[in-house]
């Protein structure tokens, strides 16, 4: 085959995108004059499919051997226009994408100088695209198989639609039992379903699953690997009693000493447990798990003459002998769903909620609300005799959310509704409570949102918009401090509970599956989807998806829906059996490498490994890229001194030219 | 102090050992106060070794560079031990090509030496020009003593003292098989004086600084070929295709040079100071070199060539790791 390159040339108006800034008429002459240039056409949409006709017909008539598509960011087209390409018969490689949207018209205003600038992007393309080589996609088999990390209602979720589809799901939750933040919850809005009511037949459902391998009590440890082909540690925690023995029948944890002395982290502290606990009572796996921070046989050694729980169990299913053990399988795809942490109310100190006993968080009003919770779904405030219930409640929202003072921009999206639904619930259970919405906005945006935040103020829930400064206690009350921003007046408003609306935060310990994962984090702080818009499930490692609160803040029915969008990327995936792995991969020149090993380090995806070579009888160490694993970044490139990393399309030889084709270099 | 004796005594019995290939140390050059690297492979040799102020070259570069020559068919290549004397500084300079994995620890037999600071023969041959005989000098307490053909002379330590050694943190050997004489105490406090009062001038008066010193650079390349962090086998300054670098002397090419061989030693300069030692046009190379010293030790609080187990900088990673310098 004759390589002398034939450059075709294709500059895209994008609708006046381009073309208003850009002239592209004159672009696409002056691209006509470069060298080894045989075509250059503007048209409206390149992306069109007349626009995509018009490249493939210039290669099969002009017999054009590189593609130069002068339009918008190769984030956007690249992959539709390798299609192009390949369609006509040419390699997707032999392409090269000026972007003159993105760089040029979009953040130019002069006319003449943009399309000044627009010219040399072309200029540069084009020389780059003669330099151009061909490349091969591998294609490597998937294993029908998905890890999915959190097991909250966005995790089971996930499950039971992979599950459903044939395949096997491995469901791995930190927590003793599945069901995660929902489960906590008492009635969700703005239907004002009993959560646990919806929750608990699909935990259940998860649990009986065929395909489901649950992992509770578990935590991943590692995974290595890549799209399609990962290989998944996971340390299954010790929990001390057998799960094959034990049938949840809770005679241990009523006779465990420390019964009702350790709060209880499913009751936000508000309930106490024993040592050997089961979360909630539809908590799944039914089944006992000793707290081996707390158990006086853990801790010490000993517990009284014999431990009481061993004593009390009627099929000896306790054993403090039991160890840790790490399971290892394979998956072809990974859901992350770790979900979210609420926000550390004390981090707002002049909300005094270390200080006073009632100013309280909304989740633990929502444990006090509910039935299971630890009053049995009674309001009351305080311990023992000196409980009360509260007449005149405030609610303050947006405490940690839409807050830079706490490093938080974000608005957490449930706090409006949650009070609302709370503030209903207050009026259903106290009838002649006085309640009370401080607020800076209601955000009330979802379907069925704004007539129940109607309704709940048709009930009687006052709002009034003001941030309040400041919460202090006057006598028996305590005092909110704020300033009606609608009358401009001063507010000191004498209650006996206050309810800060918390935000929801990233897990404190997200750091730990970005390691694993190598994900990336937005500003918020939430794991970084690949595409706001597009590729608002996936993210930068391909193969794996997220799902719910790990992404940012969501109520249940955004949770669900995107649970449900990763599931069906996940499918995607394991039913097509097959994935193509990135052709643009870094080579290393063994000739010239010195295996100092510091690629070996500097790749984020374990791609690069040291071999020993012979050289000429003698022993070498030189690295060596291992192209499945490999994902293109070129950070091992940037990481070599001798230059001997390169990353194929954009080798120094290919690129130097381009940059010198700018004019910015002789 | 470093007895010759003890050295010689040490030397021999270490290169009649069937496990070391030869020995690289010091002994008297040919003429003034020159000191010359020598290689020994007979335990007679041993006898010219010395260790003394003028000890001055990093004997670890010598260690990277061996030639390895194609071998015949069959013939298996000689993995033998290599002896070497080090100082404090020498011995980062193994450490860290032991963490770039540019020799290995098996095939080294380390004789450390502490060090109280080498000459600046520059500074040393300005007070006593034109001497031929061969010169020797050793340690005395805060001066060196020099035995010149017309008798015994005492200079104070500092007035001939090399600049690295004059803020000195490491005179002993930080990795060594067998350590001759006492440990000394560290007298350098780390503060970089040196980078602070060129960091306290204007950026205008910095550029003229570096301007008039890179404009009389010859582009020798003494200062990499001698620096013992610098082995890539085909260097990218040298490349051709790409030219990254062009072989002209002039202002830019010569900024280019040295900005990028600096940046390349970035986090990995052992600070021996061999590249300004070597400088036929006096290039202060070590104010540059500091400088990067001095930026990564105050935000990653790293010294390359002190743990042997610690991985590189440039590939190593923390969450906390300051991006302040991230625009």
């Amino acid at each position: 085959m004759n390589n002398k390159p034939k450059i075709g040339v294709y500059v895209c108006h994008c609708g006046i995108n381009i073309s208003h800034t850009v002239d592209v008429e004159a672009v696409a002459e002056f691209a006509s004059q470069l060298p080894n240039v045989r075509v250059a056409r503007e048209y409206s949409y390149m992306c069109s499919d007349p626009g995509q006709a018009l490249i493939r017909e210039d290669i099969k008539n002009e017999g054009l051997n590189r593609v130069v598509v002068a339009s918008c960011s190769p984030r956007m087209h690249e992959l539709t226009f390798r299609k192009t390409l390949a369609e006509a018969g040419l390699n997707p490689y032999y392409l090269e994408m000026a972007n003159i949207r993105e760089h040029c018209s979009w953040v130019h205003g002069d006319r003449e100088k943009a399309t000044a600038k627009a010219k040399r992007l072309v200029a540069a393309a084009a020389v780059k695209a003669r330099l151009l080589e061909p490349l091969q996609e591998k294609e490597v088999d998937v294993e029908p198989a998905s890890l999915i990390i959190g097991a909250g209602i966005a995790g089971i979720q996930a499950a039971l639609d992979i599950a459903e589809a044939g395949f096997k799901v491995y469901l791995v939750e930190k927590t003793p039992s599945v069901g995660g933040r929902m489960s906590q919850l008492d009635k969700t809005f703005p239907t004002l379903d009993c959560s646990a009511c919806i929750l608990t037949p699909k935990m259940v459902d998860v649990a009986s699953h065929p395909n489901i391998e649950l992992l509770t009590y578990s935590q991943v440890e590692d995974v290595s690997g890549y799209v399609g082909n990962f290989d998944v540690k996971v340390r299954k925690k010790a929990r001390y009693v057998d799960m094959d023995k034990c049938t949840g029948c809770g005679v241990c944890a009523q006779e465990c000493r420390l019964t009702g002395r350790i709060p209880s982290e499913f009751d936000e502290g508000m309930g106490k447990r024993a040592a050997i606990y089961l979360p909630f009572p539809q908590a799944v796996p039914a089944k006992y798990t000793i707290d081996p921070e707390r158990c006086l046989m853990l801790t010490r050694g000993k517990c009284g003459k014999s431990p009481k729980c061993v004593d009390a169990c009627g099929t000896g299913a306790i054993n403090f002998e039991q160890e840790d053990e790490i399971v290892e399988f394979k998956v072809g795809s990974i859901i992350v769903a770790t979900g979210f942490d609420v926000f550390d109310a004390s981090r707002k100190p002049e909300y005094g909620y270390n200080d006073y006993e009632n100013v309280i968080t909304g989740l633990e009003l929502e444990r006090l609300v509910s039935a299971s919770g630890p009053t049995g779904g009674d309001i009351l405030i305080g311990k023992g005799d000196d409980a009360y219930v509260p007449k005149d409640i405030a609610f303050i929202k947006c405490v940690g959310s839409r807050d830079k003072s706490v490093g938080n921009e974000y608005c957490s999206r449930v706090c409006c509704m949650y009070t609302a639904k709370l503030a209903h619930l207050l009026t259903e259970k106290i009838p002649d409570a006085n309640v009370r919405v401080y607020y800076m906005d209601v955000r009330a945006f979802g379907k069925g949102f704004e007539e129940f935040y109607d309704r709940v103020r048709r009930e009687g829930v006052r709002y009034i918009r003001g941030n309040p400064s400041e919460v202090f206690k006057r006598g028996d009350k305590l005092v909110v401090k704020a300033e009606n921003t609608l009358t401009s007046t001063p507010v000191e408003d004498e209650v006996d509970l206050v309810v800060l609306a918390v935000g929801l935060e990233p897990r404190r310990d997200a750091r730990e599956i970005i390691d694993i994962l190598r994900l990336s984090q937005s500003g918020d702080r939430f794991y970084m989807e690949a595409h706001p818009k597009l590729a608002p499930v996936d993210t930068a490692t391909d193969g794996v998806f997220l799902a719910g609160c790990a992404q940012g803040p969501k109520d249940i029915p955004d949770t669900v829906a995107q649970a449900k969008g990763a599931a069906s990327s996940a499918l995607v995936l394991l039913s097509s059996g097959k994935v193509k792995v990135q052709a643009q991969v870094s080579h290393i020149n063994e000739d010239t490498c010195r295996g100092c090993g510091y690629c070996v380090e500097i790749c984020p995806y374990s791609a690069i490994e040291l071999v020993t070579v012979n050289q000429f009888g003698h022993e070498a160490l030189v690295a060596r890229v291992n192209d499945a694993l490999c994902k293109g970044c070129g950070a091992c490139v940037a990481g070599c001194f001798s230059g001997s990393a390169q990353q194929k399309s954009f080798m120094d030889g290919q690129i130097l030219p381009q940059i010198a084709a700018l004019g910015v270099m002789r | 102090m470093v007895d010759l004796e003890k050295l010689r005594t040490v030397a021999k019995e270490t290169i009649s050992r069937d496990d070391v290939k030869y020995l690289i140390g010091w002994r008297q050059g040919t003429y003034g106060f020159r000191v010359t690297p020598c290689f020994i492979e007979e335990p007679g040799e041993a006898e010219q070794l010395i260790f003394s102020p003028l000890c001055t070259n990093n004997l670890a570069s010598y260690l990277i560079v061996t030639e390895k020559l194609p071998l015949p068919r069959g013939e298996k290549p000689d993995t033998r031990k290599v002896a070497v004397m080090v100082k404090g500084c020498d011995s980062r300079a193994v450490v860290q090509q032991l963490i770039e994995q540019g020799i290995k620890r098996e095939e080294l037999y380390i004789i450390g030496c502490p060090c109280e600071g080498v000459l600046d023969l520059k500074k040393v041959e300005a007070k006593f020009p034109h001497i031929l005989d061969p010169v020797a000098a050793q340690w005395g307490k805060d001066k060196i003593i020099f035995q010149l053909p017309e008798g015994v002379v005492e200079v104070p330590r500092e007035e001939v003292l090399a600049q690295k050694c004059l803020d000195c943190r490491d005179p002993n050997p930080v990795i060594a098989d067998i350590t001759l004489g006492e440990e000394i105490e560290a007298w350098g406090n780390g503060e970089y004086q040196d980078v602070k009062e060129l960091e306290a001038k204007s950026a205008e008066e910095r550029w003229a600084f570096w301007e008039d010193k890179f404009s009389s650079c010859i582009r020798c390349y003494s200062c990499r070929n001698v620096c013992p962090m610098c082995y890539c086998k085909d260097c990218i300054l040298d490349r051709l295709n790409p030219s990254w670098i062009y072989r002209s002397t002039n202002i830019s090419e010569n900024t280019a040079f040295h900005l990028s061989r600096a940046f390349h030693l970035a986090g990995r300069c052992i600070e021996c100071g061999e590249c300004e030692r070597v400088c036929p046009v006096d290039i202060p190379l070590m104010k540059l070199n500091q400088k990067f010293s001095k930026e990564v030790e105050e935000k990653y609080g790293y010294r390359p060539g002190i743990d042997p187990e610690a991985k590189p900088l440039q590939s190593s990673y923390r969450p906390d790791d300051k991006e302040d310098f991230i625009l």
